[in-house]
């Protein structure tokens, strides 16, 4: 089993002296951008949320000392980018986003949010380029992989990487809206495209990872690292049903791979879960983001309320094996 | 090359339609068969729980060949609506069907509601293996829809096999527009081009090129495309009219367009060769729109509604040389 040494709450918008509207609350979905200096975390967040309680989620980023990731050096001044025009995939939420480098710059793959008559909302997958990592052109008005009949609605929380030449894309798919409680609660599974030039994606057409807790089980998140010829992924995993609280909401999953294909899941050797008490983190774990800085391992995640007062970090003690 | 009309041939108050359904008649689409051709179109029902707003389905009836007799009218839809959240839950509008090995393709419209604007659209396929009664979709999402510069509402396929290739003609939305401050945001849509080795699998060679040109400037909206081979070049016919106060505005409803083509890539606007006109005091005095043009025994046929998007039914021309 892996060794996480929690550090605790390292980014809560709360916390902050001053903070534009559109940083009311959350610091969602962490992923990071390694600079000389700092360690660039994007993160989606949202204003306040609008009549009917609707939100809609926006993305930035917190740039942390490469030295001491546990320090804030600052908070961008705008949102990477902006929101659809009406009718758009992206109108009502940019959210969430991973960025690389490549292209003549840094590209970020984002999912888009709109709403529906019958169900909340649906996501799709866009992308967008900079040359500067501050601001993002999106590519198009439209997304970047479209739906397919076995990919049919809520495409989103892509992670973007570059193990070689290739482009692969872990992201999510909606499988179906299943109502609890009168409400439509969407379930999700993990997914993979690869690309020569990340423009134009084949998509490998599997769920990636079992499901475990219960067929209904939606995962997210696919957050893959390569070492030593191992695919590691961390993701997150929740119930269908009454998962806005501890018993039944999201926990941090591990899966390995030697092809990207074929993923053996083995939640027991994550090494991770929640706190005991009350803490940020007591009542889940999710999102996670594992990224390397100077020989360490460190995971960025989400505690309670998905990220409602921000994001945390743990550092691996050991190896990743 | 001129038509000569053979006036109303389908009225739904007089041939009757599927149980629960209140009128429409709309986009016929024809299947030629052995001794019959059936002519698929798309009807409404009162959704149960959404007041005010229609259902549509997929229903067909059979004519005799001189487009005159009806043979036999549909008791059921083809093919029931999609599940919660997906994207041909609300309706299906149009179904174009193509015989492909032992089965026929149909290439179906399908609609969801969306709360900024009306709708989104997506194009699926489902598979009839019983001659047409009945389809079974291949997916719960579409196999053409939404991508970066084609970028919402792709819909209206009419797929064509030539040589070893399958080619399908459609539309895309170019814009959500609010052409008054009162008014609820117009939608503008374009034809496309898509090629596919199999009909299930589809490129965007050439994504968001509009391949025919306007007539009416940027605010034209492109409807419906079919496509027939006539003395060795293509003839592509399709509906268009203005954004917005279309509804009753003769002035600005749907007319008929024709464009031509040697390659199937360039197209020729020329509504004057291939015209279709109003006829006053008759059911088509105020619009004509959906139009399918076919071959059948040697003879070339156009079908289309009229006046009210079809709501009374739809008619026939056919084609003097």
């Amino acid at each position: 089993m892996l060794r996480w040494r929690k550090l605790g709450l390292v980014f809560s918008p709360q916390a902050l002296p001053e903070r534009p509207p559109w940083l009311a609350e959350f610091a969602q979905a962490p992923a990071t951008l390694l600079f000389d200096d700092r360690v660039r975390v994007f993160f989606s967040c949202r204003p306040p949320a609008g009549p009917a309680g609707m939100y809609v989620s926006r993305s930035a980023f917190v740039d942390l000392d490469r030295g001491d990731l546990t320090r804030v050096l600052c908070v961008s001044d705008e949102p990477i980018l902006p929101l659809g025009g009406t009718g758009e995939f992206d109108e009502f939420g940019t959210y969430p986003v991973s960025v690389v480098r490549g292209g003549d710059g840094y590209r970020a793959y984002y999912a888009g949010w709109t709403r529906c008559e019958s169900v909340p909302f649906t996501t799709a997958i866009g992308m967008a380029t900079s040359t500067d990592a501050v601001t993002f052109e999106k590519a198009g008005r439209g997304p970047v992989i479209p739906y397919t009949p076995d990919e049919p609605f809520v495409m989103s929380g892509p992670k973007v990487r570059r193990f070689g030449e290739a482009w692969q894309l872990f992201y999510i798919a909606g499988r179906r809206w299943k109502v609890v409680d009168g409400r439509p609660e969407p379930v999700y599974k993990i997914r993979m495209a690869t690309s020569p030039d990340g423009i134009t994606w084949t998509k490998h057409g599997e769920d990636l990872i079992e499901s475990r807790v219960e067929p209904d089980e939606a995962q997210a998140s696919p957050d893959v690292l390569l070492r030593d010829g191992v695919y590691h992924m961390f993701f997150c995993y929740r119930y269908s049903s009454n998962f806005r609280g501890r018993e039944f909401g999201y926990r941090i999953g591990y899966a390995r791979s030697t092809d990207l294909t074929t993923w053996q899941r083995d939640d027991d050797h994550v090494g991770i879960d929640v706190s005991d008490g009350d803490g940020w983190d007591a009542e889940m774990v999710a999102y996670p983001h594992v990224f390397e800085v100077d020989g360490r391992t460190y995971m960025a995640y989400l505690g309670n309320g998905v990220g409602r007062s921000g994001f945390g970090l743990a550092e691996l003690e050991g190896d990743l094996a | 090359m001129k038509w000569r009309k053979l006036g109303k041939i389908f009225d739904p108050d007089t041939h009757g339609l599927l149980a629960g359904c209140v009128g429409w008649a709309q986009s016929p689409q024809p299947l030629v068969l052995e001794d019959r051709v059936r002519i698929y179109f798309s009807t409404r029902m009162l959704d149960p729980v959404a007041e005010g707003k229609y259902l549509s389905h997929v229903a067909y009836v059979d004519m005799a060949k001189d487009l005159e007799t009806v043979l036999g009218v549909a008791d059921e839809p083809v093919i029931a609506l999609g599940a919660l959240g997906t994207f041909d839950e609300h309706g299906i509008f149009p179904m174009h069907v193509v015989p492909v090995g032992d089965a026929l393709y149909g290439y179906t419209t399908g609609w969801s509601r969306r709360v900024s604007v009306s709708v989104e659209t997506g194009i699926g396929l489902a598979v009839s293996r019983d001659g047409g009664r009945s389809f079974e979709r291949a997916g719960d999402g579409p196999v053409l829809s939404a991508t970066m510069h084609e970028p919402f509402l792709v819909g209206d396929g009419h797929v064509r096999r030539v040589g070893d290739r399958f080619h399908m003609w459609y539309i895309f939305g170019t814009d959500w527009k609010r052409y008054a401050p009162d008014r609820e945001p117009d939608r503008t849509y374009r034809i496309g081009h898509a090629e596919s080795a199999d009909g299930i699998h589809w490129t965007k060679e050439d994504e968001g090129r509009r391949i025919v040109a306007d007539v009416l400037g940027e605010e034209e909206c492109q409807a419906l495309p079919s496509v027939v081979e006539i003395d060795g070049r293509h003839h592509m016919v399709f509906c268009f009219r203005h954004s917005y106060d279309f509804r009753t505005n003769p002035e600005r409803g749907y007319r008929i367009g024709h464009a031509w083509s040697e390659d199937l890539r360039t197209w020729t606007r020329d509504d004057a060769t291939l015209t279709v006109q109003p006829t006053a005091g008759d059911w088509d005095s105020d619009m004509l729109c959906y139009p399918n043009v076919f071959a059948c025994d040697g003879r070339v046929y156009l079908l289309y509604n009229g006046n009210a998007f079809g709501r009374h039914g739809f008619g026939a021309a056919i084609l003097e040389r």
